[in-house]
């Protein structure tokens, strides 16, 4: 199973926890400043030095050059979070190792030689902290690292020395993020050093509610604060969406039930659905199995069904490429299978 | 001398062409020249731009020849000038933080809310841990077609360090040695863009 696959139930509304740690080789130039030959030897070497990763965690690996990869998988990845832009669209030889569940993964050669990122449901940051503290370990056991006492480990981009890490959470608030206050709200947070920002795009853009909260500090703190940061940032707006969305339903407890079931009914049956319409839905949806309004047969991961509706990896399971209205035709029939049955 | 093109107005700018090896001399008043189509070089006509930013316009080496001296600061290691650090936002090498320290401490400290570092530090330092790991212990299985990407590689290092050159050339106002490498670019660019 993947690890988007399991359903958080002790932290509605909290999806997902990632850690992201970047490092570089002292033995090489960072990325941008390397060939191609010697970019890709880079990548073979530190492959090769990382090839037994599945003997120190238990877990299984599996290890691929960038250009080994067609662009759908590289596209697909990159809505699976594993990539970021840069490394998808990127022409540098790279590399990546992933587990079989995708919760870790080691990208080579990127914008740094070594980017570590830990992925898991629900809030998880410490945990995922400590693990990625470990793999560091592990690796840093096989390549010395770029170090500087002032200013910590050396990175490519000034934003991300120091620590190297980017700590994050991505949560699902449809009700607050309706409010006027929404706004100051965010920059509120960014005074506090976190970054608050719409997953699928900005303002009214951002359909299905989910936003990430992360650290925008990265120097000057050691890496526990910015977990504990980061950590109180997303409660503390969790604990304002389930507020107003305990408001809502006391006063229009039918109407929240009624959009529940509506999104359902159209998810299940439509023939056609926009990427736009399956997230609002999937989201009105998402806040009524959270509040105990409509009940699924089995559990219903409705974050995994947000990735799966993505036009990639909606892509992936047909067998030629669709266009657009297509698109919209495979995302209703892959929901329409999905979608566990009503209680 | 008189314009080529109005032949009214006195001559202030030659215009010097070399394409494929034939080189032609072209003589301009200002006015004329600002009318001309010179392509991307067209807008250093507008005003009354210093000869040796005239000269690197039409070499092709951009506006970027600013002779400050915290501009001059290179990175021994890898290259990377202050300049390009500045304008892409990222280091070349561990090298450059050492380099840039004292230019850009205040700025990391505007970026970053504090200057110093506080927390993991690397719990083993084995230096050259990493060497035994060969690359070719993996090499066969990706990457085919290598010999076409080394020849890739050897004329973008050597587009480089005629950039290089030509640049150096400009700066110490040597002319005739920038043109020189400028049609050498010009020709290995063809060369690439074609093979």
């Amino acid at each position: 199973m993947k690890w988007f696959e399991y359903v958080d139930q002790e932290h509605p509304g909290a999806i997902s926890s990632r850690v992201r740690l970047v490092r570089n080789w002292d033995q090489y130039a960072f990325p941008s400043r390397l060939t191609q030959k010697e970019g890709l030897e880079m990548v073979r070497r530190l492959e090769q030095g990382l090839k037994d990763l599945g003997s120190f965690d238990g877990k299984q690996y599996e290890y691929a050059f960038l250009d080994e990869l067609s662009e759908l998988d590289r596209k697909a990845l990159r809505e699976r979070r594993i990539f970021n832009s840069t490394i998808a669209s990127g022409k540098r030889p790279a590399g990546v190792i992933l587990s079989q569940e995708e919760d870790t993964s080691i990208v080579l050669n990127g914008t740094d030689h070594i980017r570590i990122q830990l992925l898991s449901p629900g809030l998880n940051l410490e945990a995922l902290w400590k693990q990625g503290d470990k793999l560091d370990d592990y690796v840093n056991q096989r390549f010395s690292y770029a170090f500087d006492k002032k200013y910590g480990y050396l990175t490519s981009f000034p934003t991300n020395m120091g620590t190297g890490m980017r700590a994050s959470v991505v949560l699902h608030l449809p009700n607050l993020s309706m409010g006027k206050k929404f706004t100051g709200l965010v920059s509120e947070m960014g005074r506090f050093g976190a970054s608050v920002k719409g997953v699928y795009g900005e303002g009214s853009e951002n359909y299905g509610a989910l936003f990430q909260v992360a650290n925008q500090k990265t120097l000057g703190l050691t890496e526990k604060e910015i977990v504990d940061l980061v950590g109180r940032v997303a409660n503390q707006l969790l604990n304002q969406e389930r507020q107003v969305r305990a408001m809502a339903l006391k006063k229009h407890r039918l109407e929240c039930q009624d959009e529940a079931y509506k999104s359902y009914g159209v998810l299940k049956y439509a023939r056609r659905l926009s990427a736009r319409d399956a997230m609002t839905f999937l989201s009105q949806l998402m806040s009524g199995i959270n509040d105990g309004l409509l009940e699924t047969k089995e559990p219903c991961p409705v974050y995994r069904l947000m990735l799966g509706i993505q036009p990639a990896n909606l892509q992936k399971l047909s067998d030629r490429p669709l266009g657009k209205e297509e698109l919209d035709v495979a995302r209703a029939s892959y929901l329409r299978s999905e979608l566990p049955d009503l209680v | 001398m008189l314009c080529e093109r109005c032949k009214i107005r006195e001559a202030n700018i030659q215009y010097t062409e070399v394409i494929n090896g034939v080189r032609t001399e072209h003589n301009f008043c200002a006015q004329c020249a600002k009318e001309m189509d010179f392509g991307p070089y067209s807008a250093i006509f507008d005003s009354d731009f210093p000869l040796g930013k005239l000269l690197s316009g039409l070499l092709g080496v951009g506006e970027s020849q600013e002779h400050e001296k915290t501009h001059q600061v290179v990175c021994p290691t890898c290259g990377t000038s202050y300049e390009e650090f500045i304008k892409n936002s990222r280091f070349g090498c561990a090298d450059c933080y050492g380099v840039f320290d004292i230019l850009i401490s205040d700025n990391i400290k505007q970026l970053q809310g504090n200057d110093t570092h506080k927390g993991k530090e690397p719990r083993y330092h084995i230096p050259r841990a990493g060497d035994h790991f060969s690359a070719e212990a993996l090499s066969g299985e990706p990457g085919t077609g290598q010999t076409g990407e080394e020849d890739q590689v050897l004329s973008g290092e050597r587009l480089r360090i005629l950039e290089a050159r030509l640049k150096e050339a400009i700066a110490k106002e040597e002319y005739e040695a920038a043109a020189g490498y400028r049609d050498q670019i010009r020709s290995l660019r063809k060369e690439q863009e074609t093979g």
